[in-house]
């Protein structure tokens, strides 16, 4: 009696084990591990190949002022991606803040004076999160109540809020950004710009948000089963929404930053973003069919990007081979993935039969 | 499982598509006596074509299962390449041009369709990857230059000039129609009456199921990325030709308001249901506004966002629809989601 | 009735292995035309492999597969289907999107390789096999809008539209009622007649001994029992499948007599599911729920966890009325609820244990700052592990790899961390393993003792006679019987169920 139950438990342990252990190297070489190699790496390689322009004060510097509007965007991103979902609309509505607080201090500007615009800055870039936030909301609506599929309600806000931006801009560049701003672009603290202090800020916050607050593991939770969730009491609405309101408060955030560097604003900035962020949050291990995702990783895959792509200026490769570059990382690292989860399914298999068996009930007579 | 059955029981909604582009004809009518013309009919036929050959190949993705971004880079990469092949004036009939083009178009379709049914990867990232890797390649390597009318191999500019139907005050109804109507019907036919078409269906409504009654799943889809990757390239050289110029950086970008356009015609992004009917509609009724909302006086500026407006307005009423069935029948659903 | 012919389908020393365990080890088996076969056992015993082995979807290490005279070394899905192997999946495996005919006849098409596609030919391919069952099914009908029995009737056509010579049925009667079971063995003997080999696959145990001539028993992937199916009893499988002797006896605690009311429910009434359902029950008992599938049983439950909100009624919790409207409501009144299909609807299969443990109780971890308090969370998951005697090398593993009972107790893990005044359990011990099953139980009995209140709906009898203090009999949505005490009997109740 007690020699079958000792057998089952000891199978079911050697099948945890084993298991246990492929999920432990996956999580390690799947999101930071992996992504802090392939940055040493790539920077590695193009600091050899040409040390002369790559390692420049001025192209480092420029890695840390062009990675951090990136990286929050991915951060908007991964939120989404976390849940399950996507955000197509990150870079529409980093667009739609930047031209609001271009154009509102532009506005104040003419109308009352430069002094009594700069004045009113703090007032204009709240606006500006405001709207991001407002946009995160649209989205959030129309995904959590209204039910659409955040890939076809995303991609509907994107050429909405696109759209809107255009009628706004009447589809051309506007220029005037808050002096403030502009400083805040330019400006470094001990060497590091203060762009990239707020993209750390800002991953702080979501990570604490993701791993340490309730609402955040019902985020996690939500995007690893949808149906258990919602089975264990979690309000799909609120998950949802908190998402894509977080979701758009961070591209808004992207949106002021892009103003920080360049004191411009259209409605089609930045327009290859949407790839480029898909691929460095899948790259940073963020899993798209949702319930996993680290900040760090996706963090080091910015950053690893931005490498590659001064890396490329400085090897004098165009844009077009930068974008071929993301291209392959992306299709790469997915079909690599796959391999390695294929590899430990032979593995699995056995615990598939341990596993339990979906079953309902019928009679028994 | 009963969640998403729910969701793909949205309408096929042809019947209320075709209602609302007669309504637009109507109101765009009333609001404009220089709509209602032979002109302006023939201008959105020609406008359509493009964008319809693009819907036919998003649509077949669509009902297996996937989402495909690539196209439009297919589209231009495979044009553009034949265009540049040919420039140098050594022959090259249209319809040689035409099935060099298709031919680029389904080698590249291939590199999708290995890449997803191999390794079993979202579709949508996939050819997100793969767009920037078409286009990159083609600029970077192939060539970067906007080709004028004059540098065209002759064949494209004499078909460029070949009308099947001229009308009095500048309109004309281009001969490529032909063509465009005979893939339409053939994309039906297939779907309906091949078993590689139910197979795309089946794939589309349980990828599982169809492996289990024996389709070959990752066989047919390859085939079915390749055929997507060759109409692409034959909507690409279309656009040249109406064009009468081959720029490499056009078309990518248009990817979106072509799904938005056959979501609109009834096909569910779920897989397993859509019709060529339903689609022809929705790239009519994209067409239809984007052409004409300068004409009853709205600023051109307002088409990106008219589109995205109706396409939510497109998939809430299939959300609503679906939220409807789903509180119907609880017993049975209950059951099949054991 | 026995049978001495040739075997259509011979399967011999089959070894399979998977990352050093054995899941098959040394299985035969051999099929006669016109033979109902049942293969039995518990889960993880192997059956699964064994007929994804025989369908060719996986490959065994070693041994060898005779169909009908030709020994296959590895066979692949598409050489089965060919050689008449048909396997009809507990899922069914049908297209949701398409026509009931096409579905049927999809495999012919197939298998013909053909490349057009005839509406009328698939229609009557389909209607032959319908007629020839003597079925009446809606062929035109889209599968996703058919019910479930009809579902598995499609998939039977389907598997036979090819001339199955082998048709195996993995549990096909999980989903069913008691009446189409009943159908669906007038079928299965139907085919039976035609010289069709029918592996069952159940774990039924009266059902298998209903309808099969022979039985073979797998335990750890080993053949334990193998013979004609009229010389086993119930208990002897029952034996055969978990290696010891179950018993089933009754163990209740006392209730308090002052124990106060935890649930009321006053006429609750839902179209289409049940009507003017009332019952109540106290601080420290057990009450069990049952009826046939369909009867309603389900339903009342998911109406009072507000899954499929009641229409008409009043929900009372400790003596309040509450409105439950959805899920959120009815956890935030102190009810909880482990689900039927745990692996949907339970789980979080990729994540770890530990964290499918407090998956409903994160707000209670919230600190001053709106932090987790992670160390408060820790003690929780620890106290939880002894409690349930969860076996599992860690609480950072994923819940995948727990076995059926394990993971059972990793849900109750999750509402116990919640601490409901009420606790709704659908089919606790479904597909659960024996040992387990009692230990289950034994937890439930803990903590009715401890002044929860617990409702069990489920249609194993022996497992509720064994710990519920009343049981309510469902039967078309209406509550026809109530037993207590004494009067609690297996007997009793079936024929209550039925009638």
């Amino acid at each position: 009696m007690n020699g079958t139950r000792g057998a089952l438990s000891e199978m079911n342990g050697r099948v945890d084990n084993a298991f246990s252990a492929a999920i432990d190297r996956i999580h390690v070489a799947h999101g930071v591990g992996r992504m802090a190699l392939l940055l040493v790496v790539t920077f590695g390689f193009f600091a050899v190949l040409r040390p002369e322009i790559f390692l420049n004060s001025v192209n480092l510097q420029n890695i840390g002022i062009a990675a951090p509007e990136i990286g929050v965007l991915a951060l908007a991103l991964m939120l989404a991606m976390l849940t399950g979902g996507i955000d197509l609309s990150v870079v529409s509505i980093a667009n739609g803040a930047a031209i609001t607080v271009s154009s509102i201090y532009t506005h104040f500007a003419t109308t009352q004076g430069a002094d009594a615009a700069a004045s009113m800055t703090p007032l204009v870039l709240l606006a500006g999160l405001a709207v991001g936030a407002l946009l995160g909301a649209v989205n959030g609506v129309l995904i959590s109540m209204v039910g659409i599929t955040p890939i076809l309600a995303t991609l509907g806000t994107m050429q909405v809020f696109n759209g809107l931006a255009l009628v706004w801009t009447g589809g051309v560049t506007i220029s005037g950004a808050p002096a403030a701003l502009r400083s805040l672009g330019s400006t470094a603290v001990a060497g590091v710009p203060v762009l990239a202090l707020v993209l750390l800020v800002a991953a702080a916050l979501v990570a604490v948000l993701v791993n340490r607050t309730p609402i955040g593991r019902k985020v996690q939770l939500q995007g690893a089963n949808p149906v258990a969730s919602t089975y264990s009491g979690i309000s799909k609405r609120a998950t949802l929404m908190t998402t894509y309101v977080t979701s758009g408060l961070l591209a808004g955030v992207a949106g002021l930053m892009f103003l920080a560097r360049n004191p411009s604003a259209s409605a089609d900035y930045g327009s290859s973003y949407v790839l480029l962020v898909i691929v460095i949050v899948v790259l940073g291990g963020t899993n798209p069919n949702g319930g996993s995702a680290t900040v760090l990783g996706v963090l080091l895959a910015a950053v690893t990007l931005q490498v590659v792509s001064s890396g490329f200026t400085a090897l004098r490769l165009s844009a077009y081979e930068y974008a071929i570059a993301q291209g392959v990382i992306l299709v790469g690292v997915m079909v690599l993935d796959q391999v390695k989860f294929r590899r430990r399914r032979g593995r699995r298999a056995m615990s598939g039969t341990a596993a339990p068996e979906p079953a309902t009930s019928a009679p028994t007579h | 499982m009963t969640a998403r059955l729910a969701r793909l029981r949205g309408p096929n909604n042809e019947g209320l598509l075709l209602a609302v582009i007669v309504l637009v004809v109507i109101a765009m009518s009333l609001a404009s006596p220089a709509f209602f013309t032979a002109g302006t009919f023939f201008a959105l036929v020609r406008s359509s074509m493009v964008p319809l050959i693009f819907a036919l190949g998003v649509l077949l993705v669509l009902i297996s299962g996937g989402v495909d971004v690539s196209f439009p880079a297919i589209a231009i990469f495979a044009a553009y390449t034949t265009v540049t092949l040919f420039m140098d004036g050594s022959g090259g009939t249209a319809l040689v041009i035409f099935a060099v083009a298709m031919l680029i178009g389904a080698g590249l379709g291939m590199l999708n369709g290995v890449v997803i049914a191999r390794f079993r990867l979202p579709t949508l990232i996939v050819t997100l990857g793969t767009q920037g890797i078409f286009k990159g390649v083609l600029i970077a390597y192939i060539g970067s230059a906007y080709i004028s009318a004059g540098d065209l191999p002759s064949a494209i500019t004499e078909a460029s000039d070949r009308h099947l139907v001229d009308v009095a005050g500048g309109g004309y109804l281009h001969f490529l129609i032909v063509p465009v109507v005979v893939i339409v019907l053939l994309v039906a036919a297939m779907l309906k009456w091949t078993v590689f078409g139910r197979s795309i269906y089946a794939i589309g409504g349980d990828t599982e199921a169809a492996r289990r009654v024996g389709i070959r799943v990752v066989r047919t889809q390859v085939w079915l990325y390749m055929l997507v990757g060759a109409l692409a390239a034959f909507g690409g050289v279309v656009y040249v030709i109406l064009g009468k110029n081959a720029n490499p950086q056009s078309l990518v970008g248009t990817e979106l308001d072509i799904i938005a356009a056959v979501v609109l015609g009834g096909a569910s992004i779920f897989g397993g249901r859509g019709s060529v009917g339903g689609t022809v509609l929705g790239v009519v009724l994209v067409q239809l506004i984007n052409n004409n909302l300068v004409l009853v006086g709205i600023p051109s500026t307002w088409q990106r966002a008219a589109v995205g407006v109706l396409l939510l307005l497109g998939v809430s009423i299939q959300a609503f629809a679906a939220t409807r069935g789903r509180s119907r029948p609880v017993a049975v659903q209950k059951e099949v989601a054991a | 009735m026995t049978v001495t012919a040739t075997p259509v389908l011979e399967v011999r020393d089959i070894v399979k292995t998977y990352g050093g365990v054995h899941a098959l080890d040394g299985v035969s088996l051999s099929l006669a035309p016109g033979e109902v076969h049942c293969l039995a056992g518990e889960n993880g015993s192997g059956k699964s492999t064994l007929i994804k082995i025989i369908s060719g979807v996986e490959r065994a290490d070693s041994g060898a597969i005779t169909i009908d005279g030709t020994t296959h070394g590895h066979l692949t899905p598409n050489e089965a289907i060919r050689s008449g192997v048909q396997v009809i999946y507990q899922d069914f495996s049908l297209f949701p999107n398409l026509s009931a005919a096409e579905n049927i006849a999809m495999l012919s098409e197939l298998a013909e390789r053909r490349v057009l596609s005839s509406r009328s030919r698939i229609r009557a391919a389909a209607q032959r096999v319908v007629d020839d069952l003597g079925l009446s099914l809606d062929l035109d009908a889209e599968v996703e809008r058919l019910s479930v029995a009809d579902r598995q009737l499609i998939a039977i056509c389907r598997a036979l539209v090819n001339d199955a010579k082998v048709l195996i049925m993995d549990e096909p009667t999980t989903a069913l009622t008691y009446s189409e079971v009943q159908r669906l063995f007038v079928i299965v003997r139907r085919l039976q007649q035609r010289g069709v080999a029918i592996v069952f696959v159940s774990h039924k145990l009266d059902e298998v001994l209903a309808i099969s001539q022979r039985l073979t028993v797998l335990r750890n992937g080993r053949v334990v029992e193998s013979g004609d199916a009229s010389g086993y009893t119930r208990r002897a499988v029952s034996k055969a499948m978990t290696g010891r002797d179950v018993s089933e006896t009754r163990l209740v605690n006392d209730v308090a007599p002052d124990a106060p009311q935890l649930l009321e429910v006053e006429h609750l009434s839902r179209a289409g599911g049940f009507d003017d359902v009332s019952f109540a029950l106290r601080a420290g008992e057990i009450l069990g729920i049952t009826g046939l599938l369909g009867s309603g049983r389900s339903e009342i439950a998911e109406a009072v966890f507000g899954i499929n909100p009641a229409d008409s009624g009043r929900i009372l919790v400790q003596g309040k009325p509450r409105r439950i409207a959805s899920i959120h409501d009815a956890v935030d009144a102190g009810i909880g609820y482990v689900p039927e299909d745990r692996l949907t609807q339970g789980l979080f299969l990729d994540i770890p244990i530990a964290e499918n443990m407090v998956a409903a109780s994160l707000d209670a971890y919230r600190t001053r700052f709106g932090l987790l308090d992670r160390r408060r969370i820790r003690r929780s998951i620890a106290d939880l592990f002894g409690r349930l005697r969860i076996q599992a090398p860690n609480s950072s593993a994923v819940v995948r790899s727990l076995s059926g009972g394990n993971a059972q107790r990793v849900v109750l893990a999750k509402w116990l961390d919640r601490k409901p005044a009420i606790l709704l359990l659908n089919g606790p011990t479904v597909g659960v393993d024996v040992g387990s099953k009692e230990e289950i139980v034994t937890i439930l009995r803990e903590q009715a003792a401890a002044g929860m209140g617990i409702v069990v709906i489920s249609d194993d009898i022996p497992e509720l006679v064994s710990c519920c203090h009343r049981i309510l009999i469902i039967h078309d949505g209406h509550v026809v019987a109530e037993l207590a005490g004494d009067d609690i009997d297996a007997d009793e109740i079936q024929r209550r169920m039925a009638a």
